[in-house]
Formats: C-alpha cells, sequence, structure tokens
C-alpha cells in the first residue's frame, strides 16, 4: 500500500508539468484569444462567462466549438445556436486553433484558477502599468508647437479685441503690405516644415531588408502572430501560429499587417506607454510595419481603428528582449 | 410670418434642440470613459455613432441654412428646397434614432466599410441605417444643387468664383459671401457625389453580396467625410464674411487676393483629405505626399486672407460688441487654433504618433465646438436679434461667452492632453498602457458641463427672441 501511494504520488508530480503547461499554455491563448469577449469569473461580455465552462460542456463538444464554430452554427448544434441567439446573434468566430491549442485552454478552464495562475508560469511577460507620460519626442515636439503658436494667436485676438476700445481709421496699404509680409513668411514657413518633414515617412523603404517577418492577422477582437501569411480563417491552423512572440533588440522587424473581417489598427506601444508605430489592417491587402526595436521590455498592441463592440479590448503583447534568447 | 424667416427659424430650432441632446450624449461618452457610469459601457458606440453622424448633419444643416439666408440678400430664396432638405433631415434623424436605440447599430459616424456587415447589431439596424443616410443625402445634395442654380441664376459660374476679379476686373461686385458660398456647393456635389458611391456600393453588397475593394471605400469615404465638415465650415466663414462688417462699421469686400484665396481653397479641400489615410501604407506614396502638401498649402489662404482680413476689419474699428459679434470674433480664433492642431497632425511622420489617438477628435472639436457652433449660433443669435431688437443683458453676454470658453477650452485640453500621451480615441473604456485617459475624461466631463451651463444660458436667451419672432408675423 505503501508503495502503491508512494508510486501515485510519484507519477503526479511527474505529469503535474504537463498539466501545469498544459494549463498555462491556455491561460496565454486564452489571453490572447478569448479575453477579449469573454471572462473567467468576471461576468459576460460579448460572450458568456466561462467560470465552471467544463462541468457544464462535455470536452469533446467544447474542443470543437473553441475549433469550428461557424461550422457547428452552420450545422445547426442545438447549444450553438442557442448561445448565438442569448449573445445578441454575435457568432463565436473561427480563429485558426487546433486541437492541441482547444485541449490546451480547455485544461486552463478546468484548472479553476482563472486569471490566479501565477504569470512566471504563463510563459508570457504581462506588460507592467506603463512608467512614462505616454510621450515620445515626436509627441513632445509636436505638443510645444500646438502651445506656442496658440498662444499667439490667442495674443493677437486678445490684441485687437482690445484695439477696439480706441477706434481710428485703419491704414489699409499698410495692412496689404503686413499681409504681404506675412503671406511669405507663412510660406517660407510651410516650404521649410514640408521639406524637412515630408520624407521621414514610416513607409517601408523597397531597398531594405528587414531583420525578421511577422505575420499579423487581426480578427474582432484579436491579433494573432504568425510565421506564414493568412487569407483566411482556415489558414490560421497552418500559417504557424507565434504563441509567444520575442524579438532581439536593435532588431528591424517588418510586420505584415491583414485583417480578415473589417478595418483594424496595429498600434505598438512602447513599454513607457507611448504609440512607437502603427499602421492599419485592412481586409484584402497587407499593410508593412517596419520597426526597429532599440529598446527591450514588454510592447502591448492596441487596435486604432474602431472595430466594433470589443474594439477597446482588443490587445496582445510581445517581447523585445536584449538577451539571445529571442 | 414670411415664409423666408419661417424657414430660418424652424432651422434654427432644430439645431437649438439637436444640439443639448448630442452634447449629452458626448459627456456620457466620456463619463464612461472616465469609469463613471458602470454597466453603461455597452451603450457607448451606439451613442458615439449618433453623436457623430448627429452633430457633422447638423452642423452642416445649420451651416447651410444660415449661408442660403444670407446669399438669399443677393440671389434670392428658394425655401421649397430648404423644406425638403429639412424633411430629408429630420426623416433621416428618425431612421437614425431607430437604428441605434432600436438595434444598438455603433458603426460610427464614418461607417468604414465593411464595419456595418461586421457588427454585433442586427442587419436591420445596418439596412436602416444606410437608409438614413440615403435619404439625408439626397436631400443635401437637392439643396445644394438647387442654391447652386437659385446663384447662377444671378451670376455666372465665372463672377460666383469671382474668376473676374483674379483677371483684373473690378466688376460685377460680388459679395465675398456668394464666392465662399458657391466654393462650398460645388465642394459639397463633390462630397455628396462621393458619399452616394458609397452607398451604392453598400446597397450592392446587401442586396446582391457582391464586395467591394476596402481601400477604394476608404477613400470615398473620407473624401466624403473631409469635405463635407470642411465646407460647413467655409459656409459658416461665409456668414461672418457677410455679417461681421455690419459690427465692424466697415466693409469686408471681395477682391482679387479674396478670389484667388477661396479658389484655391476649392482645389485644396478636394485633395487634404488623403491625409486620412496616412497609415495605410499600400495606398500610393504619391498620394501621401500629396494628402501633406494640400493640408499644409490649406493653411495659407484662411490665415493669410481671411483670419487676418478678420482681424484687419476689428483693429481699432468702431466695434459693436454684442453675443452674436462676440461668438464671430471667437469663432476665427477657434478655427486658427483647430486649425493649427490639425496641419500638425496632417505631418506624416507626426500622424504616425497621433492617427487614431484623441489629438485627433481634439483638432476637429476645436474648428467644430469653438468654431463652427459658434458661427451657426451666433448667426442664428444674430438674426433674431435683428428681428426682435430686445435688448441684450450685458451679464448674460459674458456669461455664455465666459462658459462658451472656459467651459469648451477646458474639454478640449483634456482631448490634447491625451491625445499628445498616446490615448486612442473611440475606446469606451481604457486598458492599462493608457489607464491616465480615465483622469482626462473625468476632467473633460466637467469642462463640458460648463460648456453645456453656457449652452442653456444661451438658449433661453435665443429663445426668448426666437418666439418674439415667431409671433411678429
Amino acid at each position: 500500500m505503501r508503495h502503491t501511494s508512494l508510486w501515485i504520488g510519484i507519477s503526479m508530480m511527474l505529469l503535474a508539468p504537463a498539466v501545469w503547461a498544459d494549463a498555462s499554455d491556455g491561460q496565454r491563448i486564452f489571453q490572447q484569444s478569448c479575453a477579449a469577449c469573454h471572462t473567467v469569473g468576471e461576468g459576460k461580455r460579448l460572450g458568456p462567462d466561462l467560470e465552471g465552462v467544463t462541468k457544464t460542456r462535455d470536452s469533446a463538444w467544447l474542443n470543437r466549438w473553441i475549433r469550428e464554430p461557424d461550422k457547428m452554427i452552420a450545422e445547426g448544434d442545438a447549444i450553438a445556436v442557442r448561445l448565438l441567439n442569448e449573445y445578441g446573434r454575435v457568432p463565436m468566430p473561427n480563429l485558426g486553433l487546433n486541437a492541441e491549442q482547444a485541449d490546451a485552454v480547455i485544461a486552463f478552464l478546468a484548472s479553476g484558477s482563472g486569471a490566479a495562475l501565477p504569470a512566471a508560469a504563463t510563459g508570457i511577460a504581462h506588460p507592467e502599468p506603463p512608467t512614462g507620460e505616454g510621450r515620445g519626442s515626436v509627441q513632445n515636439t509636436a505638443s510645444i508647437a500646438f502651445l506656442a503658436i496658440t498662444a499667439i494667436i490667442v495674443l493677437v485676438f486678445l490684441y485687437v479685441a482690445r484695439s477696439t476700445g480706441n477706434p481710428m481709421p485703419v491704414d489699409v496699404q499698410k495692412a496689404y503690405k503686413l499681409r504681404r509680409v506675412f503671406f511669405i513668411s507663412g510660406l517660407v514657413i510651410v516650404v521649410g516644415l514640408l521639406a524637412t518633414t515630408l520624407f521621414t515617412t514610416p513607409y517601408p523603404d523597397a531597398a531594405g531588408t528587414p531583420d525578421r517577418v511577422v505575420h499579423v492577422t487581426t480578427l474582432q477582437f484579436n491579433f494573432v502572430f504568425t510565421q506564414e501569411p493568412v487569407a483566411s480563417a482556415q489558414d490560421l491552423q497552418t500559417a504557424g501560429r507565434i504563441g509567444n512572440l520575442e524579438l532581439p533588440v536593435g532588431s528591424t522587424v517588418e510586420f505584415r499587417v491583414t485583417s480578415l473581417d473589417t478595418t483594424h489598427g496595429f498600434g505598438i506601444y512602447s513599454p513607457q506607454g507611448a504609440v512607437y508605430a502603427q499602421t492599419q489592417a485592412m481586409p484584402g491587402y497587407t499593410n508593412r510595419l517596419r520597426v526597429k526595436f532599440s529598446e527591450p521590455g514588454v510592447y502591448s498592441v492596441l487596435c486604432m481603428e474602431y472595430c466594433g463592440a470589443a474594439h477597446h479590448l482588443m490587445k496582445t503583447v510581445f517581447t523585445v528582449r536584449n538577451d539571445d534568447h529571442a | 410670418m414670411h415664409e423666408m424667416k419661417k424657414v430660418t427659424l424652424g432651422w434654427m430650432a432644430i439645431v437649438l434642440v439637436l444640439f443639448p441632446i448630442l452634447l449629452l450624449l458626448g459627456i456620457f461618452m466620456r463619463a464612461v470613459q472616465a469609469n463613471g457610469l458602470a454597466n453603461a459601457e455597452e451603450w457607448f458606440y451606439p451613442f458615439m455613432t449618433l453623436h457623430g453622424v448627429g452633430m457633422v448633419g447638423v452642423w452642416y444643416v445649420g451651416a447651410m441654412a444660415c449661408a442660403e439666408r444670407v446669399i438669399a440678400r443677393y440671389t434670392g430664396s428658394n425655401d421649397g428646397l430648404s423644406y425638403v432638405a429639412m424633411g430629408g433631415t429630420v426623416a433621416g434623424v428618425v431612421l437614425l434614432l431607430v437604428c441605434v436605440l432600436g438595434g444598438k447599430f455603433a458603426s460610427g459616424w464614418y461607417f468604414l466599410y465593411p464595419l456595418p456587415f461586421k457588427g454585433t447589431w442586427p442587419i436591420w439596424s445596418a439596412t436602416t441605417f444606410l437608409l438614413a443616410m440615403t435619404v439625408m443625402g439626397a436631400a443635401w445634395l437637392v439643396w445644394s444643387l438647387g442654391l447652386l442654380v437659385g446663384i447662377a441664376r444671378k451670376y455666372s459660374l465665372s463672377h460666383a468664383l469671382g474668376w473676374h476679379y483674379i483677371g483684373g476686373a473690378t466688376e460685377p461686385d460680388v459679395p465675398p459671401a456668394v464666392i465662399i458660398t458657391t466654393v462650398s456647393l460645388l465642394a459639397a456635389v463633390a462630397s455628396l457625389l462621393a458619399g452616394v458611391v458609397v452607398l451604392v456600393f453598400f446597397f450592392v453588397e446587401l442586396l446582391f453580396g457582391i464586395r467591394s475593394d476596402a481601400l477604394l471605400m476608404k477613400n470615398l469615404t473620407f473624401f466624403f467625410g473631409h469635405v463635407l465638415v470642411n465646407l460647413s465650415l467655409y459656409l459658416g466663414v461665409a456668414v461672418i464674411y457677410d455679417v461681421l462688417p455690419e459690427y465692424a462699421g466697415r466693409p469686408w469686400k471681395a477682391n482679387k487676393i479674396v478670389a484667388i484665396s477661396w479658389n484655391s481653397v476649392l482645389a485644396i479641400v478636394l485633395m487634404a483629405y488623403a491625409h486620412h489615410l496616412y497609415m495605410d501604407f499600400v495606398q500610393p506614396t504619391s498620394l501621401q505626399y500629396l494628402g501633406q502638401i494640400a493640408s499644409y498649402a490649406s493653411s495659407l489662404p484662411p490665415a493669410v486672407v481671411t483670419i487676418f482680413g478678420a482681424l484687419t476689419l476689428v483693429f481699432h474699428a468702431k466695434m459693436r460688441w454684442t453675443l452674436a459679434s462676440g461668438m464671430f470674433f471667437l469663432a476665427l480664433m477657434g478655427w486658427a487654433i483647430g486649425g493649427v492642431g490639425a496641419v500638425i497632425d496632417s505631418t506624416i511622420a507626426v500622424n504616425a504618433k497621433f492617427h487614431n489617438t484623441l489629438w485627433v477628435p481634439a483638432h476637429f472639436h476645436t474648428y467644430m465646438l469653438e468654431g463652427l457652433v459658434l458661427m451657426v449660433l451666433g448667426y442664428f443669435y444674430h438674426y433674431v436679434q435683428e428681428h426682435t431688437r430686445i435688448p441684450e443683458s450685458g451679464l448674460v453676454r459674458i456669461l455664455t461667452l465666459g462658459l462658451f470658453v472656459i467651459g469648451g477650452y477646458g474639454f478640449l485640453a483634456t482631448f490634447y492632453l491625451s491625445g499628445a500621451n498616446s490615448v486612442p480615441r473611440r475606446f469606451a473604456t481604457y486598458p492599462a498602457e493608457v489607464a491616465h485617459g480615465a483622469t482626462d475624461s473625468a476632467v473633460g466631463v466637467m469642462f463640458a458641463a460648463l460648456f453645456l451651463l453656457g449652452l442653456v444660458v444661451f438658449t433661453a436667451s435665443a429663445l426668448r427672441r426666437w418666439f418674439r419672432a415667431s409671433s411678429d408675423g
């Protein structure tokens, strides 16, 4: 009996990391693919609260529902149709997850720990609250220029308004001369600014080569990183999903961004919480965003084009590392 | 009551009823963003749609109604046209209310393709929304074309556009309001035709399942939206050109420079829309450059000719400061400040950081709230005041203008601050990365409430004159 208990204990110790790995993978996938529409124990969003769902639904059914919700709805699966009607006829999207990934999500949901799994065990770095004010040098320069010009405008309007307290004729010729000076000065400033800023664009240089290409597929309300391009939901299963994107510091990465449904935005936020780079994601098109990452840390990605009810919840993260693990 | 007066009072009533409601929706949105309204989040995007479409529509029809009344002095009026536009507008508003309140339709005001077909709302609400756009678009197109025909009956196109001034002639005398209104109406026709094409593509997909090209639709949509908003401002400026001289006691005539300026505006405004697509990297790069060049160029004619002209008109003038003239003067300042915010954002390198952050609503709310709104409300007030001559209270004037300035610019400052701090626009609530946006929103609510208070004071004063003008017959 003692031997039996010992063996059971040893077996459990050996199996636990495997189950834990499944659950932790599942949490990562859940956060990346499901969390915009579902919570675990925090109430309904676009879809149901999934706390205890593994006790009320058969695991084979759940696995298929996670992988092929579109097909199950089309086939008229009774539970699928009931859920569709109950949640405002908002269909659960096909996110291109395979059977193993679906099992990992189920394992996470069955673990009963919800969001309580330790971050270290999830293999995904969660963004720390931003330490900066969300402003980079461009934002600072633009804000200062705006404030300065606004102050001048306000002062001029105040000066002119006050002048009406002392009515007198205005020399029109003098005003015309001033206008000419104003126009020429304005023209010089406009041309000068155009010359200095026009070619500082975020558009990729055809001649350059990035260190790495990452394909980004957007769909309500998820970002999916893959090794290969994606043209349909089915491609997501075979395109080499990158679960935990890590990039080396100093590398130039080209994100090839597209959408499978409506227009989204792909806005990369620096570890300080400032917009670092962005492009739009349009159905039928691929925008190439080339970014050099000069600082390590966790970068968030937010949707920068309004895309529907859970637009503000659509996000993901990736890590830029300054070691050789990336 | 004279038919012309009845029409203008009708438009004034529509604006005064709809504006506070739409303003409250805006305050609701900022309150949700401030985490101040638990369980109301699900209404954020439907109300955002109603607020956006409503505000753009209200200030377009408001500006059209004012410009129509101003140029009627020179071209005569066609009130039947105005009633068609009014009927279309009211029908459109009803359809909008049905699809948003009944179906929670929430595609945003520019209903970017293919979002109306990809939302969490029922398809009937998307169809109703598209019908609302169709009804209003058709009515406004008829209105714009009709006003152009009215101008053409009095002036040839070349005279209405002031080309004879450019050629060196000084006769015939064409008021600046006519030139600017003609420019604006031509832009309106172009804008509304683009809107018609967008709607046709939507209906083709709805009825026959034929999908459209997302990039083409985006270009058409932003051409429509950008031009519509800008021409609304130009119509407001046309009104100021005509009315401000009455308060300054000096003439503000058209000449070669004014004609060159406004003709160039027509060309530039049609190209500047491209700055809305900077972050669509598949757009031809030449169009991106054109977007920045046109946006920068668009700042010169208004600054050098209109703003400078207005300041010269007022400088050391024996100015009759009233609520209306104060609003006009402040409106020009708001237009200028909003324009600066817009030009900064139209720099491609800056837009890469500011695109779809709160900097965008910051600048367009500046030239709308502190520009066009003051132009249109100022003119309506001027109109009923001219008809009633009720003595104006200095206290009401100071209170109204003070609340408009403090409330309005305080509210706008929170948008600019959030935008500079990378807070995205159109987020019902803010994730941890941009959580500071919630604080800005809360402050914004307080300042917006002050603006609303100013509007209440203004409306009370304006309605008193409105009722008197209505009953005077």
